[in-house]
């Protein structure tokens, strides 16, 4: 058995961005790296938040810069489409990186 | 590895969710619909008007598949762009397809060409029953290969059951010629999309205006 796997190094948990990390944006930040762009009502669906909620965690990651936010009308109604900037796709990247790692050190 | 699987679900999960409006289920049913009309040859002989009702039948599919997703879906649902993978599944696909249009243009010229001078068939194959059945197997076959190719590319699983019903309604149509079949058949199409879309009209109520805009 190697090293790694007797100690498994936890450390890494502290180094996750905690941005990410919290479930609902995290919800939104993988459903975002998997496609190009979706707009409020399509994340609302999938993620089953309600409006409140999910647009409290968009401002979180709009402010942070992991997400772009386009508001524009079509026809009378209003739309806000949502995509992840490369800082944000690299963020995410990163994230399931660490994350990957943190589960391989862990036996069993 | 799971990391990568889950974002692959995710994702083919996202792209499904289109699906589930019961449109394009609809919209083949009724392109079915609109086949039979157009293969079916009267005892009174083939006319224009077969043509005409057939463009018709299938200008109302697309109609009713363009206004659906434009109107209904997409205010319920949202609007989703898909990202690179998909978008060059869309253009092989778009390859394919016009591949299978063509081969089967040619199929259907050489068949109508074959019935305005039965001499020109006969010297190929004696019985003109075996002949219909010859080409009806072969346009079925056609059919339903670049159907199940399509709903392949377009990871659409209910796709394949239509395929299956879309090949049978235009062997049936070809042999048989009784537009019947394949009306009923396109039934069997329609009815599972009317179904799928009242349940998705009761799962996602359209939003009010102001709580779109956050």
């Amino acid at each position: 058995m190697s090293k790694t796997s007797e100690n498994p190094d936890l450390t890494g948990l502290a180094d996750l961005d905690k941005l990410v990390h919290e479930p609902a944006r995290l919800a939104v930040m993988s459903l975002l790296y998997v496609i190009e762009r979706a707009d409020f009502t399509f994340l609302m669906n999938q993620t089953g938040l309600t409006w409140g909620n999910l647009s409290t965690h968009l401002s979180k990651l709009e402010k942070a810069g992991y997400i772009k936010v386009e508001k524009s009308f079509k026809g009378k109604r209003p739309s806000t489409t949502l995509c992840l900037t490369s800082q944000g796709r690299e963020i995410f990247h990163e994230y399931v990186i660490k994350m990957k790692k943190i589960f391989q050190d862990i036996p069993g | 590895m799971t990391t990568q699987l889950n974002l692959k679900e995710i994702e083919r999960k996202a792209f499904r969710s289109t699906y589930q409006d019961g449109l394009w289920d609809i919209y083949l049913g009724l392109v079915v619909e609109g086949m039979a009309i157009f293969i079916y040859r009267p005892a009174s002989g083939y006319s224009a008007m077969n043509i005409i009702i057939a463009l018709l039948v299938f200008a109302l599919a697309y109609g009713i598949f363009w206004v659906g997703k434009k109107y209904i879906t997409v205010p319920r649902l949202g609007q989703v762009t898909f990202g690179k993978i998909r978008k060059r599944k869309n253009t092989t696909l778009a390859i394919i397809l016009g591949v299978f249009v063509l081969i089967l243009a040619v199929l259907v010229a050489v068949t109508t060409f074959g019935w305005a001078s039965p001499a020109i068939i006969s010297s190929f194959i004696n019985d003109r029953i075996k002949g219909l059945v010859f080409v009806a197997a072969i346009c079925a076959f056609i059919v339903g290969a670049s159907m199940i190719v399509r709903v392949n590319f377009m990871d659409f699983p209910r796709g394949y059951y239509i395929s299956i019903l879309i090949a049978m309604a235009v062997f049936l149509m070809i042999s048989l010629n009784q537009p019947i079949y394949p009306i009923l058949l396109g039934g069997l199409i329609i009815i599972p999309g009317l179904v799928l879309f009242i349940r998705f009209l009761k799962k996602y109520p359209l939003h009010r205006k102001e709580t779109i805009h956050e």
